[in-house]
């Protein structure tokens, strides 16, 4: 500790470089981690809030709500409970006149069901009736307001917003909550169809009918369009800046340390032990990945605030802090190869003129 | 009394055809109280004696005794803390940890050697004997060659050493301050009871030599005629 901040203090701009290159890392690392995070939830955000554990969807339909149609007949075999609840989706787009359009997920619930029941608005009231609509925050902060009167489509019909809800959102659309009632029409369907799914609170729920499968929640989710492949993209890119950060401090300990072996060849002939240079490492990289990343959570911090709404951002303290952590471990990995030097330095390679 | 002895020690460097003898059949004993030149020309196989001496490298056959203890019975860590306790090194150059004021160089050794150092009232008379006591804030990067090597002087005697091992210390000092150096030298040998040993070509060193040795193609040889002399 003391050889290396003694070290620091002297050669303040040398190391202020190493520490501005991982601050960008850091920053970068950070940032990334929490565009990737703000997506997944665009993703997931409304199914998270459902609390569910088990979605009924067509067999045929490749694990896609979008694509899952379930028939009365199916459904009349269902035991339902205060624990299932049905789902009528529909891809929309949203308009009011002097408003812009918006694309949209719409929902169908069934009021007394419990999704319907326990949706936390931030502001108005539940779906009581047909065509009213509950809907995601983003429409009042593109200028929606309650009692607004909205239309889906080319359809002619008037939607009433009853209420707003907050971070309801699936597949990084906004999300609008309508009656089940309302579904086939927007949808356009003709037939006895009663959802496009039936989820459940209960992981084993089962419609014993061998038309309708019932998938786990992290299986449907790990299947929603895009969803996986957007999730991988980001580790990668995440797992490569690591590797990345890993080799600038490695690089850097490395080329630090190859100037100062004559300094340490005279202490290792002086007496001084291996372990005190090796210690002097390890805490000189300790101590710039630590004060890097401290200044690249300021620094996130201060984006954090920055940013606005619409820009899909999460900021996950406990995934941020593993990141970091992997960062600390990555510089300590980086000062292995430095380390071996030191232990193989030769006192006798200084003493000769 | 005997601190240091080397008993029949040769070294070779290299393999076949490329083999040389550097030193060869080499007797030499010091004792405390004393301080002993070895003089030579460059290749002499000076610094391969030191080294030797100072447990730093292993002669090929022969054996080093401190203060009765074989070196080549000692593991590296108990050599490295022989280094610590009982050794001073003093080197051409380089000695001095170049991030540390001349304060702080000390400071390190503390760190590790935590007892039996010199006082901070012995060190600063050791240093206002050596001039140097002005330059305790300074980086060894802001001091001259001969004040460098007065730091490092005053780091090796700080440990209280039992034998003081010097590689050509006063390379980069004046006349004036060698002969301050060689005057340390010999008032240290005799104040601490410490066993010098200075390897190198610089003759004006001579007369504060007890014992003055030559070395030749690797021959050392008891040379205190050459005190007469000067
Ligand atoms: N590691 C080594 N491998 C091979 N040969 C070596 C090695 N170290 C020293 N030598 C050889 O041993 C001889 C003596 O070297 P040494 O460094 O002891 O000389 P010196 O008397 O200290 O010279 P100088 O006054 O120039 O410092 C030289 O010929 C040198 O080339
Ligand atoms: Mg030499």
């Amino acid at each position: 500790m003391f050889l290396s901040l003694k070290e620091i203090k002297k050669e303040k701009f040398r190391y202020g470089l190493i520490i501005g290159m991982i601050v960008l890392i850091g920053y970068l690392i950070f940032i990334l981690t929490s565009l990737a995070m703000g997506l997944a939830n665009q993703n997931t955000d409304a199914i998270n809030s459902w609390n569910i554990n088990s979605v009924a969807l067509n067999k045929d339909a490749n694990t896609s709500l979008t694509q899952s149609l379930i028939t009365n007949d199916n459904a009349k075999n269902a035991k339902l409970t205060k624990n299932e609840a049905y789902i009528g989706q529909a891809s929309v787009v949203v308009k009011k006149s002097g408003l812009t359009k918006e694309s949209a997920q719409f929902l169908g619930l069934k009021p007394n069901q419990f999704i319907a029941q326990n949706l936390k608005l931030s502001s108005g009231h539940k779906i009581q009736k047909t065509n009213q609509v509950v809907v995601d925050e983003q429409f009042k902060n593109d200028g929606y307001q309650l009692g607004d009167k909205i239309k889906f489509n080319s359809e002619s019909q008037n939607y009433t917003i009853v209420g707003f809800i907050k971070n309801a959102k699936l597949n990084i659309a906004p999300v609008v909550y309508g009656n089940i009632s309302n579904w086939k029409n927007i949808k356009n369907l003709n037939g006895p169809f009663a959802a496009s799914a039936i989820v459940s609170k209960n992981a084993k729920f089962s419609m014993k009918d061998d038309q309708v499968k019932t998938y786990s929640i992290s299986t449907f989710i790990s299947k929603l369009p895009g969803y996986s492949a957007q999730n991988s993209t980001f580790t990668f890119m995440i797992a490569f800046l690591m590797i990345i950060s890993l080799i600038v401090i490695a690089v850097f300990l490395y080329i630090l340390t190859i100037q100062k072996i004559q300094n340490y060849a005279v202490l290792r002939a002086q007496g001084i032990p291996a372990k005190t240079l090796v210690n002097a490492t390890i805490s000189q990289s300790v101590i710039l990945v630590v004060s890097g990343l401290f200044i690249a959570t300021i620094l996130t911090g201060i984006t954090a605030f920055a940013m606005p709404n619409a820009v899909p951002m999460s900021f996950n303290i406990p995934i941020l802090s593993a990141v970091g952590l992997g960062l600390i471990l990555t510089g300590l990995l980086g000062s292995l190869i430095p380390i071996k030097i030191i232990l193989n330095v030769d006192p006798v390679s200084v003493i000769g003129g | 009394m005997e601190t240091l002895q080397l008993i029949n020690i040769n070294k070779y460097f290299g393999t076949g055809t490329s083999r040389v003898h550097v030193l060869k059949d080499i007797n030499f004993t010091a004792k405390k109280g004393e301080v002993n030149l070895v003089i030579g020309p460059s290749g002499s196989g000076k610094s391969t004696f030191l080294t030797i001496a100072g447990g730093l490298q292993t002669p090929t056959d022969g054996s080093v005794q401190l203060e009765g203890d074989m070196l080549k019975n000692m593991s590296s860590k108990q050599r490295d803390a022989l280094r610590l306790n009982s050794i001073g090194f003093v080197l051409q150059s380089y000695s001095l940890v170049p991030y540390l004021t001349v304060k702080e160089q000390f400071k390190l050794v503390k760190k590790v050697k935590k007892q039996n150092n010199l006082t901070n009232l012995s060190l600063t008379q050791l240093m206002e004997k050596l001039g140097i006591e002005d330059l305790v804030n300074k980086y060894p990067g802001e001091l001259s060659g001969g004040q460098n090597q007065r730091v490092a002087i005053a780091r090796a005697l700080y440990t209280k050493p039992d034998i003081l091992l010097a590689d050509e210390p006063t390379a980069a000092l004046d006349s004036e301050r060698v002969a301050e150096v060689g005057q340390i030298f010999q008032d240290l040998a005799r104040e601490q009871n410490t066993a010098v040993i200075i390897v190198t070509h610089d003759l004006r060193l001579i007369n504060f030599a007890d014992n003055v040795y030559k070395i030749m193609d690797g021959q050392m040889t008891l040379e205190n005629d050459m005190k007469l002399a000067q």
